[in-house]
């Protein structure tokens, strides 16, 4: 799992004791990842591979041992996770720190795991607690007070006096106020209505599930509204714009099916918590969760209508996945599946995600580095793996959707694809696209087969294996003049390469307009010319389909 | 299946409207960003969105393009008319940008267009059509090649004018230099005297 081309910053921080048998391992306070410092106590996200969501926890331990660097976490549990045992209401950002002795109570992870920093206020008005100022917990991530005890699975607000080993003191709000800065608030779109929002998103990932398992035709277009509604309602504890950059990762789709299989079978080797042992016992519980429902739904094709199973058996009894059901009956819900799987119906628009508009802050930039992939990054991964054809001589028109339906109806392979058409200057009577399979062999089978003689609309298509050599664009810029020999002022420097940076019209009167002119004149010769020739271009093919068809009919 | 047509041309149709609020700036240096983009756009329209094309097939140094998605459509003919107008000289030197409306072919995250047709057949040896297709198909490449080659030809006819133009510069900058100089250190009183020639003229 590669997460990045280049180094991730990283430097312990302030020292503690060593430990250990043979004194080998060596604890810290804190360290710094990727430039964000996080010390013993720091509430933090991690990322599982396969996972859109992150899972949230509290840093207990830090330490090194043989090069490896580990930390230990203690988990909070999310609304949805322990739905089943849930009782009343759930506050807005509410979520649950895990106490008891378990599984489920905390797991160690290799220190690279962590995926950002976000607040978390504790609200109990245990006399411990230093009580948090309004400001504080409007514009925490996540607030808690309750405590989910992972042997019998019981909800209770009373502080224990230790967990995990730790005084219950340390793991309260610490003694200074939070600095709480507001990239993290971005983040999260606060449900107004999380005190019903709750039960009100059971039902529509409910139905979306539903209407899934009875047709899976339809299911494409239904997911989508009931995942638009998914969207509007997801708690707030489920930092949205972390779904929505994992948007890109496209963890679960319906139609591009084989990123689905792809990720459904890294959600089933990877099914329990992360990284620990004491997983080992639920990964074979989960797996048989998911090919339990899996055989229920009959369905190869729709793994997602299968993933969502394990979840809607803990969210709720349904009656059609009684088996899975059992499986988590009486067992702490695994922390594999949330109600986020949900997220990825929402994820089920076909490749064709549009970008979304908004910047993201700084902290989600760094999670979105190591986690989602853009198209850019995948083609160039899929080259490499030998998964990338280059496709030609395709209807201009036809969008990514277009091209991987088309894929699937003629070779029944399937594959992500999008139309890369440089609008100034490809041929519009060529459309191209890049499509990426799931196997070597499938592009190589693609290639040969379409080669062989696929005609869409009348035009033969015709690939090859590969990124095309694309020269990386050089800083300087043809026709970009500079004054040559002029000594500058400091100050004029400036402006000088502001100048490159900021716009200005230019009046008649400057040296400027003159070469700009000249420019301008160019132009118009070279897009005249453009067009001379796609017209061309289009006519001979006019001409070649014509002669085609009588040549056809001649023959026949 | 009614509901995912009716999907599709909902879709569709609302990516036609953002394809009326777009348009397609090119011919910008690959130092442009989007601050500048929106800095310049600023005048006349707002821009909510900016998307710079990336080069996929084109296998020769370009210059950048973008997709700048504005606030509605008005907006978007202020915004070409400002630039054609205007030899809208984003980056500050001579070679002026190109604005013109955006085509839904431009986005490469369209939704696929509803009532597209599909079809496709597979054509072997010995079919009567397979030599007209591969025929065809040899054209397409043939033709690819052509404007690949139209391509270069127009970039090496801009590294000429460029190339022209910095020469020039370059020449006027000397004489302007060489009158500075002259005119500071005297130079050009002396000559004057030679000349006969009054210096407040």
């Amino acid at each position: 799992m590669d997460r990045s081309n280049k180094q991730i910053q990283f430097s312990w921080g302030k020292r503690r004791a060593k430990g250990g048998l043979k004194m080998d391992i060596r604890f810290y306070e804190s360290f710094t990842l990727d430039n964000v410092k996080y010390s013993l106590y720091d509430c933090v996200y991690l990322f599982k591979h396969g996972d859109p969501e992150p899972y949230i926890g509290k840093i207990v331990k830090i330490w090194e041992q043989n090069q490896a660097k580990k930390v230990k976490i203690l988990w909070f549990f999310l609304p949805d996770e322990i739905q089943k045992y849930l009782r009343g209401s759930v506050m807005e950002k509410e979520i649950f720190l895990a106490s008891g002795d378990g599984i489920g109570l905390a797991d160690i992870n290799p220190l690279e795991a962590v995926a950002g920093k976000c607040t978390v206020i504790c609200i109990s008005k245990d006399e411990r607690n230093r009580q948090p100022s309004p400001r504080e917990q409007a514009m925490a991530d996540y607030i808690f007070y309750r405590f989910f005890n992972v042997e019998n699975c019981t909800l209770s607000d009373q502080l224990p006096d230790k967990i995990a080993g730790l005084e219950v003191k340390v793991l309260l709000n610490p003694k200074d106020e939070l600095v709480i800065s507001s990239p993290n608030t971005v983040n999260v779109p606060l449900n107004p209505n999380a005190d019903d929002g709750l039960a009100a998103t059971a039902p529509p990932p409910h139905s979306a599930v539903k209407e899934e398992n009875e047709s899976p035709d339809a299911a494409v277009p239904l997911s989508h509204p009931a995942a638009k509604e998914v969207d509007a309602k997801l708690p707030a504890a489920v930092a949205l714009s972390q779904s929505v950059v994992n948007k890109d990762q496209k963890p679960v789709a319906a139609i591009p099916i084989s990123e689905s299989v792809i990720k459904k079978e890294d959600k089933k080797s990877v099914a329990a918590i992360s990284l620990s042992q004491s997983a080992v016992k639920e990964e074979e519980k989960s797996v048989a969760a998911i090919s339990l429902s899996q055989s229920a739904v009959k369905e190869e094709e729709k793994p997602v209508a299968s993933t969502p199973h394990p979840r809607s058996a803990v969210v709720e009894n349904n009656a059609k996945h009684t088996q899975s059901q059992n499986v988590h009956d009486g067992e702490r819900p695994p922390k594999k599946l949330k109600l986020s799987q949900e997220a990825t119906l929402k994820n089920m628009t076909p490749a064709v995600t549009e970008t979304r508009p908004f910047e993201l802050p700084s902290r989600q930039a760094e999670r979105s580095k190591w986690f989602t992939f853009t198209w850019d990054d995948k083609v160039r991964r899929a080259d490499e793996q030998g998964t990338l054809v280059y496709i030609q001589n395709l209807d201009i028109h036809f969008a990514a959707a277009d091209i991987e339906e088309l894929i699937d109806k003629a070779l029944q392979l399937s594959c992500t694809a999008k139309p890369i058409n440089h609008p100034t200057y490809d041929d519009p009577n060529n459309g191209k696209a890049y499509a990426i399979f799931k196997t070597k062999n499938d592009a190589d089978v693609a290639i040969s087969k379409i080669n062989s003689g696929l005609v869409v609309g009348g035009r033969p298509l015709y690939c090859s294996k590969g990124l095309l050599k694309v020269p990386k664009s050089s800083g300087t810029f043809v026709g970009h003049l500079n004054l040559y020999n002029i000594k500058i002022g400091q100050k004029q420097r400036e402006e000088q390469k502001k100048a490159v940076s900021t716009s200005h019209c230019s009046q008649p009167n400057t040296i400027e307009y003159d070469l700009a002119l000249d420019w301008m004149l160019l132009r118009a010769k070279q897009e005249k010319k453009f067009q001379i020739l796609h017209k061309r271009h289009k006519d001979d093919r006019k001409g070649f389909a014509s002669i085609g068809s009588k040549g056809s009919k001649a023959g026949k | 299946m009614e509901t995912s047509k009716e999907q599709a041309s909902t879709k569709y149709a609302d990516f036609e409207e953002k394809v009326k609020k777009t348009i397609y700036i090119d011919q910008l240096s690959p130092q442009v960003t989007t601050p500048v983009i929106k800095a310049a756009l600023a005048q006349c329209a707002n821009v909510v969105n900016v998307e710079f094309i990336v080069n996929y097939t084109i296998p020769y140094d370009i210059p950048s393009a973008a997709l700048v998605e504005l606030d509605d459509e008005v907006q978007a003919k202020a915004a070409v008319e400002l630039m054609t107008d205007f030899p809208f000289i984003i980056g500050g030197m001579p070679r002026p940008v190109k604005a013109t409306y955006a085509k839904a072919e431009m986005f490469r995250d369209r939704p696929p267009c509803p009532g597209l047709k599909k079809d496709f057949r597979w054509i072997k040896q010995g079919d009567g059509e397979y030599e007209t297709m591969k025929k065809l198909k040899n054209l397409a490449k043939k033709q690819e090649s052509e404007n690949m080659a139209l391509i270069k030809n127009l970039l090496d006819e801009e590294k000429e004018l460029a190339k022209q133009q910095q020469e020039a510069l370059d020449g006027n900058g000397k004489k302007y230099e060489m009158l500075e100089a002259v005119m500071s250190n005297g130079t050009i009183r002396k000559l004057a005297h030679h000349y006969g020639v009054s210096l407040d003229d």
